[in-house]
């Protein structure tokens, strides 16, 4: 319980607690050795009420006046202890032994015997006996003082008789109690209290180390740095100078994470550029060819025709991706025709050439086309040029576009080496976007993930490499993801 | 006139004069008091006597001892001008003491004189009879309801003195009432009026006693001063005296003291004590 409590409220409360313990144990000691004198102490009462009593009650003795003797018992018998509850009792005995007066007539009646007479199963020596002075421990625990009291010629005129029960020397627990708490009482009232501002001063510096750490990772290094509480205490101040030396290394780290993100940034910024210089660069091989076509065959009419278009789709869907980097500059897109896959075909056919790669083509068009242009022709660019390069030399590709009310579906097979999962999705982690070669599949993915398409590998196709992209045959959605 | 009052003559004599040396002179009452009234209550005591000091128009004061006799011996060698005793003394003395005043309780100038035992002795003690091997304290040797009655009373009982197993004077009725309620003594012989005063004050002691006999009524502890005192202010104090019932401020003092007031009484009024202490042999009073 204790130990689930802040040290800071551990420490005060401790202290309280030994201030109590302490007060208590002291007060048990006191209560001990209060105990052991009281006896001594009451009996020092006894003989001095004896001396007391000798002497004041000679002249009433001899004057017999019981009522004046009766008066001074009562009065001395206020001064020794028990005699209020009636556990003490002080007499004045005649010549014979008899009650002249006492404290308390109901227990020793005026005019009775008692020298001479058995008292508490103990024999009493007669008045002609009690010349000395005598001190009787009872067998109850009661104690019994017998004094003669003697003239001026030395003869007995009387006895002064003290009888105290054995509860007078008893340990008064109440008292003792009723002390002991106060004196707990008080040591609560004074002591713990300035226990508890000592112990609270004791752990104010820890207190403030606490409060300082606790700022430790919501506030910037730079700003903690300096503010570290000082203290005198040795023990302390090793842990402030831990503190100060963790606050420098997370200020190190803060910059060297700075420095990381910047640098992460560029990298990021250097990619970004990579794929906008590849998206840029897939289509220009296929318009150099255009242009070399027109250089040769431009008084073709219809040739010149054809290539020109193809030139204006090719810039089109340049402009149309670059458009895409910048999204405060919209550009319409129109929906995808069939004949944009004749111009990707075209645009391809010299990089298929260059190394006697078969190229063919197909379409099932069962809907009409309500997919955007741009990022289809991107796609399809993109997955024709890589299964060229996977089909390699004398290698067979073959595309088809299909359609129907519920997507539009291109997919190219290459009859290239077989194109695994793992390598699959590996492409596709945007990591490899470090790889120029992974960018067409990377950018085909991004596209689909957009338009809320998909882009997979066609598991099970046994021979080649068949990659499926597709997306929603509907219209073009506002927002899309 | 005797040499006191030449004396008081001539101090007022000076008081003609003027000066500071007649205010101091001025010829003072003394009174004495006995444990006829529970005179122990000095605030009391300073009031009644600054109300007749006003009254009578001389300084009064009060002088109170335990025992009858020192107050008599004070009344004789005139070291007091008058006294509050009781009328057994009256009678045993009375060729030489003439009364001032008798007081009235009750609307009476009598009291009765009771014996009084404890309420936890089971009522051993149920009259004079049974006071034989008995302790019995009385008040005084010159009280009339602290020892004469009880002389008279034993006798006509048939008990001696010798048979009890104790006797013993308290100094006062008050004190009586107390060692009976301590039980110091068996039963005590007591004033009816100072056990009554007690009771409507409500001490303890009364409260712890309880009476089991009643005398006859017995003229009233009187005032009395020495025959033949000429003191220039005793009528004075006398009017002042019977006057105090009329008198808002007197009836307040009189009310204190469990009395009615003040009355010129008659020694006829003490010929029962006298009677009564005729028939006790030790009584000094003669037949």
């Amino acid at each position: 319980m204790l130990r689930r409590l802040p040290y800071r409220i551990q420490v005060p409360f401790g202290l309280s607690v030994a201030v109590l313990v302490t007060a208590l144990l002291v007060t048990g000691v006191s209560a001990r050795i209060s105990t052991t004198n009281a006896r001594a102490q009451t009996l020092a009462t006894l003989e001095r009420a004896v001396v007391l009593l000798v002497a004041q009650a000679k002249p009433l003795l001899a004057g017999e006046d019981t009522w004046r003797m009766f008066s001074l018992l009562r009065d001395t018998a206020a001064l020794v202890p028990g005699t209020i509850a009636r556990h003490a009792r002080l007499a004045v005995l005649d010549t014979r032994g008899d009650v002249f007066a006492a404290s308390d007539p109901t227990r020793l009646a005026t005019g009775q015997a008692l020298l001479g007479q058995t008292w508490h199963g103990q024999p009493l020596p007669s008045a002609a006996q009690s010349t000395r002075p005598l001190r009787l421990n009872l067998g109850d625990g009661a104690f019994l003082l017998l004094e003669p009291i003697l003239s001026d010629d030395g003869e007995v005129v009387g006895h002064v008789f003290i009888e105290v029960d054995a509860s007078v020397f008893e340990p008064d627990w109440r008292a003792l109690f009723t002390t002991a708490l106060i004196g707990v009482a008080l040591a609560t009232l004074l002591l713990v209290p300035v226990g508890w501002l000592v112990g609270k001063r004791m752990t104010r510096p820890v207190a403030r180390l606490i409060s300082f750490i606790e700022r430790i990772g919501h506030e910037p290094a730079q700003t903690l740095r300096g503010s570290v509480p000082s203290t005198a205490d040795p023990e302390l101040g090793r842990i402030a100078h831990a503190v100060t030396q963790l606050v420098d290394a997370l200020e190190q780290r803060a910059m060297a994470e700075a420095r990381a993100l910047s640098a992460e940034r560029l990298a990021a910024v250097g990619r970004m550029t990579a794929a906008v210089a590849h998206e840029i660069n897939n289509p220009l091989m296929g318009l150099l060819t255009a242009t070399q076509t027109v250089r040769l065959h431009g008084e073709n009419a219809s040739i010149r025709e054809r290539t020109v278009e193809v030139l204006d789709r090719g810039l089109q869907q340049i402009r149309t991706t670059l458009a895409a980097l910048l999204p405060q500059a919209r550009i319409e897109d129109r929906p995808l025709e069939p004949g944009d896959l004749d111009d990707v075909m075209a645009l391809v056919r010299a990089s298929a050439q260059s190394q006697s790669t078969a190229l063919i083509q197909s379409m099932e068009i069962d809907s009409a086309l309500r997919v955007p242009s741009a990022p289809l022709r991107q796609v399809m660019l993109n997955l024709l040029l890589n299964a060229i390069k996977a089909a390699g030399p004398e290698g067979e590709v073959s595309a088809i576009l299909k359609s129907d009310e519920q997507r539009v579906q291109f997919s190219v097979l290459n009859s290239g080496k077989r194109l695994l999962a793992d390598r699959f999705e590996a492409a596709l982690e945007s990591e490899s976007g470090m790889n120029p070669h992974g960018f067409g599949l990377w950018v085909c993915r991004e596209l689909a993930n957009h338009y809320r398409g998909g882009f997979e590998l066609d598991t099970s196709n046994s021979e080649g490499t068949r990659l499926v992209f597709w997306l929603p045959n509907h219209e073009l959605p506002d927002n899309p993801v | 006139m005797d040499r006191r009052n030449s004396m008081l003559a001539l101090l007022a004599g000076s008081y003609l004069a003027g000066g500071k040396l007649v205010q101091a002179a001025q010829p003072g009452l003394r009174i004495g008091l006995t444990p006829v009234i529970l005179a122990d209550q000095v605030a009391f005591l300073s009031r009644w006597g600054r109300y007749l000091s006003s009254t009578v128009g001389c300084p009064i004061d009060f002088v109170a001892r335990e025992s009858y006799q020192l107050i008599l011996d004070m009344l004789f060698s005139e070291q007091i001008d008058a006294a509050w005793i009781c009328g057994y003394p009256f009678v045993r003395y009375e060729s030489s003491l003439s009364l001032l005043a008798v007081p009235m309780y009750a609307g009476q100038p009598s009291y009765q004189a009771y014996l009084i035992r404890s309420r936890k002795t089971d009522g051993r003690v149920q009259g004079w009879a049974d006071l034989r091997g008995k302790v019995l304290a009385y008040s005084d040797p010159l009280s009339n309801s602290g020892w004469l009655v009880a002389q008279a009373e034993m006798a006509k009982a048939g008990v001696k003195v010798a048979e009890l197993k104790r006797t013993f004077f308290a100094h006062g009725h008050r004190n009586v009432a107390e060692a009976v309620a301590a039980q110091l003594a068996d039963a005590g012989s007591i004033d009816g009026y100072v056990w009554d005063t007690m009771r409507q004050q409500g001490m303890n002691a009364v409260s712890q006693t309880e009476v089991v006999w009643q005398s006859e009524r017995f003229g009233f502890p009187p005032l009395v001063s020495k025959r033949g005192n000429r003191h220039p202010y005793r009528e004075a104090l006398r009017q002042a005296l019977f006057g105090m019932a009329q008198d808002p401020t007197g009836v307040e003092l009189l009310t204190a003291l469990n009395l009615s007031g003040f009355t010129p009484g008659g020694v006829h009024m003490y010929e029962s004590i006298r009677k009564q202490a005729r028939s006790v042999g030790a009584s000094g009073v003669g037949v």
